[in-house]
């Protein structure tokens, strides 16, 4: 790559420099190709449509009825308002593309599927028993509407979004100290989500970081790039207007539009942040985010062309939008502390730059923001963003349905991010209520033509789990509770974490490994399959009635459906005989508790 | 499905498998790598039975205390050189019995890699790529148990014995991800079934019913890979006594030293034997920002000492010639010396070597210059070096994965393979 402009580069410490001035021009040239970008020549290639091609022409004839019934349903407009729901929109949109690209829908899902699917979706955990007989014994027909909005006021709807959250700003290996315990921030974020607080508006107190990590929780986000404003801009791009700058960090971006005064621009607003140390509360140490009335991002120039010595120049914010910052002279005889006392909150500064980034990022005119939303919670429910992977919204990434998502950008907006409002419409749309049953290898399929298969979490395998076991009425009927709710008596939460932390590979791929088989086979699983009073265990043992009917209660408790005849029949076989039969309930047990339709959300 | 059976039927069974199904290659997936022609150079590579060994140095081991000896100059340091048994050839005194090997390896003195510090150049020197938001890239272990590995095996073909790298199979898919064995090459948490094998048969005859039955209407990758781990985990069941080597270290403690590191190297041997494609073993502690010098007095001796018993080991038993060897960390050392007699990070000029199949012996490939603080000649990169690591071991480096959409070759576009080390 050519460098035609001048030399730019950040100094933002001594060392840096030096060691970026020991690799020179070579160094950098090796690394220079940014190998996420096919070549023009490369991308002509693409097997990954072909065998979509192929793999949906095999679809094709089985729903030619569906398909229209569904698209003229998708019209009817809603009748109080004259306007078209949302969720009508997006089966209108859904529907076209399966249309113009011969792909033919799934069978929309079962009550089970879609009863387990959301109680996953919306709070993170299985469906009791006694939940999934009362729904699937509901005859109303807008049970499925009701049930969606039921969960929404449920204690565990907060509790789950904050942890789907807390991942995307955080991940499992955040950097920063003191980031590993963030329960100040995850709790204040559960409480955004039952309160419904709007999306724009929680946002934008992230990025304001006011208070301190503990009792306001919010300021926890700063805390992972203390120091180092070049990261904070790559992640705060990414994760909340889905720009991808971090090429732009070393030399102008190859094929996107940034350049690297664009990086460094909007750096500067996050130069001056101090993470604060405030002393303990509780038994945490508080972090407030100090900013300062000085400081700069200093820049030199392409990494290529750095040289020893080069201090560079100041770089002025400046947002992506190309405007300037308009911000007050300081006199120009100001002075101030080069650092905040510990132990003492940070005063305000005289104009805070980065309360200015935190309006524009978050403001609705912002042409980014609402899009990076809308289709990442769209991702979040549907499997697969409309622009995928979600936090890359390149025009060279361009969206699978560019108009349904202008649709959901602006109903966001519309809206003034109502995420239940929003969460709700997708999740009453035709295409998430589709079935995951049927060909095709995909587990995000392409034109959402059937429903996706997602990894459970490690916390929703915890608490599902403990749930399918009975393992939580074992505990109440001992009169025990678990002290907190991934501390449960054996089971270790960093096996947990460890095993099935991370069972993606950072792009969305399930990649559950041996390590999670092994947990699976000869792990902690065995000791949640308690036999003591209250647990499914026990209840299966201790019942008098006829195995038919105790399996059909297993499979509802364990997978959240009845079992087909022939399931019934295998496990009745073996559940009957007079060999062991307690350790073949718990091997019957075991066998939901692990098996692929327990593993997923589908 | 698999069903239980012993572990001399199933040795039999898998060469039976290995001589009759040529198409026979794991992970045909898209989203995973599956590209025709990868998968038919894979078949290839495998034919020809190589293996390799990665002695890993984490911290970064100075060259200037190894391989590259800067006698006499200022940047030269406290120790002397020793001759090899190759002449004219000298490296340090450290390393007494892998000079008496030097005509076994090939030293490359001309590194110049991307990376410089540790969790850059950690992934840089696992996978051969710098980090990127979008594509994650499999590493060099993963790389190689795809390419040489037996996907029928029961074995795991990509190991790590407490070594470094978190990058994993990447796009490879999970059939690729390391399997990590303890500091000592303990075998990790869970992989011994608690139950008996009639029990484990009677629990297992169920939960195939299970799986089959969904894997009837539910036919997405994510199900099937879930489904083929389990089968290896359980597998992994039937090799449980190819791990358990406290008896064979006690007959080797002396050859390798008595040393972790030496144990280590022995595991590796010894697995490499049993079949398994690729083992990593780590060594930590090369990170001598202060007391450069007794630093690497202490790590080098037991290190040096394992390795040329791995080498005499590997020649003993006839797999020196299919076996690669490659030595190195993730960065180099500064050729200054700071105030704390320490070297800091350097990767502008460094050293790495290569020992074993597919490589010549006797050879030092680059030169660094007189202080050590430039390529002289030669140089190396990174995508170099991993791409004649591949080359080495038959594959080629420009054979294509798929990451989602995007094909990525197994090494960097523009890298040059270094003929002059390969036979």
């Amino acid at each position: 790559m050519t460098q035609k402009q001048p030399s730019w580069h950040s100094v933002m410490s001594y060392a840096r420099i030096l060691k970026r001035v020991i690799m020179t021009l070579d160094v950098f040239a090796a690394s220079e190709e940014c190998p996420d970008v096919p070549t023009a020549n490369q991308a002509e290639r693409l097997p990954a449509q072909q065998s979509t091609k192929a793999e949906n022409r095999s679809m094709k004839r089985c729903h030619p009825i569906l398909m229209s019934v569904l698209l003229v349903a998708c019209v009817a407009p809603d009748v109080a308002s004259g306007q078209e729901r949302l969720r009508d929109v997006i089966d209108r949109h859904v529907a076209a593309a399966w249309e113009s690209n011969k792909v033919t829908p799934a069978d929309p899902a079962s009550e089970a599927e879609f009863l387990r699917r959301v109680y996953l979706d919306l709070l993170g955990i299985i469906p009791t028993y006694d939940e999934t007989t009362a729904f699937l014994n509901d005859t109303a027909p807008d049970k499925r509407e009701k049930l969606i909005a039921r969960l929404f006021d449920h204690p565990r709807y907060g509790l789950h979004q904050s942890d789907v959250w807390d991942m995307v700003y955080f991940g499992r290996n955040p950097p920063g100290y003191g980031t590993r315990d963030r329960d100040g921030f995850k709790n204040w974020l559960k409480e955004q989500f039952a309160k419904n607080v709007p999306y724009n508006v929680w946002a934008r107190d992230i990025l304001r970081a006011e208070g301190n990590t503990v009792e306001q929780g919010a300021p926890m986000f700063f805390v992972q790039y203390k120091n180092a404003p070049e990261d904070a801009t790559q992640a705060i791009t990414q994760k909340f207007l889905g720009v991808q700058l971090q090429c732009a960090r070393c030399h102008d971006h190859p094929f996107d539009k940034w350049s690297q005064l664009d990086f460094y621009g909007t750096a500067a607003f996050l130069a001056r942040l101090r993470v604060v140390d405030v002393g303990n509360k509780g038994n945490l140490t508080a972090y407030p985010i100090g900013v300062k009335n000085l400081g700069d991002v200093m820049f030199t120039g392409p990494v290529q062309q750095d040289e020893v010595g080069k201090k560079g120049e100041p770089v002025k914010p400046k947002f992506l939008s190309g405007d300037s910052l308009a911000e007050p002279e300081l006199p120009e005889d100001f002075k101030e502390d080069r650092n905040f006392k510990s132990g003492q909150m940070p005063p305000k500064p005289k104009f805070s730059r980065k309360d200015a980034l935190a309006d524009w990022i978050t403001s609705e005119n912002n042409p980014y923001f609402a899009r990076a939303a809308a289709n990442r919670i769209w991702a979040q429910f549907m499997g697969k963003g409309i622009v995928h992977p979600v936090d890359n919204l390149s025009p060279e990434n361009p969206p699978s349905h560019p108009e349904l998502l202008d649709a959901l950008t602006q109903s966001l907006i519309d809206h003034k991010f109502d995420l239940k409002w929003f969460v709700g419409e997708i999740l009453n749309s035709k295409a998430y209520q589709l079935s995951a049953s049927g060909t095709g290898h995909a587990a995000k399929p392409r034109w959402y033509e059937r429903a996706r298969y997602r990894p459970l979490s490690a916390e929703e395998l915890l608490e599902s789990w403990v749930r399918a076991s009975g393992y939580d009425q074992v505990l109440e009927a001992s009169n025990q509770k678990p002290e907190e709710r991934l501390k449960i008596r054996g089971i270790t939460w960093d096996y947990l974490r460890r095993s099935f932390g991370q069972p993606s590979d950072g792009v969305g791929n399930f990649h559950g490994g041996l390590h999670e088989h092994l947990y699976l086979n000869n792990g902690q699983v065995r000791q949640l399959i308690s036999d003591r009073p209250g647990s499914l265990h026990e209840a299966l043992a201790k019942s008098e009635a006829p195995w038919e009917e105790r399996v059909e209660r297993l499979y509802l408790q364990v997978l959240s459906r009845k079992p087909m005849p022939d399931e019934v029949e295998r496990f009745v076989a073996f559940l009957s005989s007079e060999d062991d039969p307690r350790g073949r309930l718990h091997d019957a047990i075991w066998t939901l508790m692990t098996c692929s339709e327990f593993r997923f959300n589908h | 499905m698999r069903d239980f059976c012993p572990r001399h039927e199933h040795l039999s069974r898998r060469s039976l498998i290995k001589g009759s199904l040529a198409t026979a290659a794991g992970g045909t997936l898209m989203n995973w790598g599956g590209l025709f022609n990868s998968d038919v150079m894979a078949e290839e590579v495998k034919k020809r039975n190589k293996r390799c060994i990665l002695i890993w140095l984490n911290g970064g081991c100075s060259q200037f205390e190894s391989f590259d000896m800067k006698v006499g100059r200022p940047t030269g340091g406290i120790f002397r050189e020793t001759s090899t048994n190759v002449p004219g050839t000298r490296i340090c005194e450290l390393m007494p019995k892998i000079a008496q090997r030097m005509d076994k390896l090939t030293v490359i003195r001309s590194m110049r890699t991307s990376q410089i510090d540790h969790p850059g150049g950690i992934y840089l020197m696992h996978t051969g790529w710098s980090r990127a938001a979008n594509t994650q890239f499999p590493e060099i272990g993963a790389i190689i148990a795809k390419y040489c590995g037996d996907a029928h095996s029961d074995l795991p073909n990509f190991v790590k014995i407490s070594s470094n790298g978190d990058a994993g199979s990447g796009f490879l898919g999970p059939q690729f991800q390391p399997f990590k064995l303890g500091r000592d090459g303990e075998l990790p948490n869970f992989s011994t079934s608690p139950l008996s094998e009639t029990l484990e048969a009677r629990r297992h005859s169920l939960r195939d019913f299970v799986e089959s039955k969904y894997a009837e209407n539910h036919h997405a990758d994510p199900v099937r890979m879930h489904r083929e781990a389990y089968e290896r985990a359980r597998r992994l069941n039937n090799v449980r006594d190819t791990f358990k080597l406290d008896a064979e270290w006690e007959n080797y403690r002396e050859k390798y030293g008595n040393s972790k590191i030496g144990r280590r190297m022995m595991i590796a041997a010894r697995l490499v034997e049993a079949g398994v494609a690729f083992v990593e073993v780590g060594q930590s502690g090369y990170d001598t920002h202060a007391d450069n010098f007794e630093g690497h007095k202490s790590l080098i001796p037991p290190m040096e000492h394992a390795w040329a018993a791995l080498i005499d080991d590997l020649e003993e038993r006839g797999l020196f010639d299919d076996t690669l060897i490659v030595w190195m960390g993730e960065i180099g050392r500064t050729p200054n010396i700071n105030n704390r007699s320490g070297r800091d990070h350097y990767v502008r000029s460094w050293t790495t070597a290569l020992a074993g199949g597919g490589v010549k012996g006797g050879l030092v490939y680059g030169e660094s210059d007189e202080d050590g603080r430039d390529v002289k000649d030669n140089k190396v990169t990174e995508g170099d070096f991993f791409a004649t690591v591949y080359t080495a071991l038959g594959i080629d480096p420009a054979t294509e994965n798929y990451s989602g959409v995007r094909p990525i070759p197994l090494a960097q576009f523009d890298h040059r393979v270094i003929k002059d080390i390969l036979v």
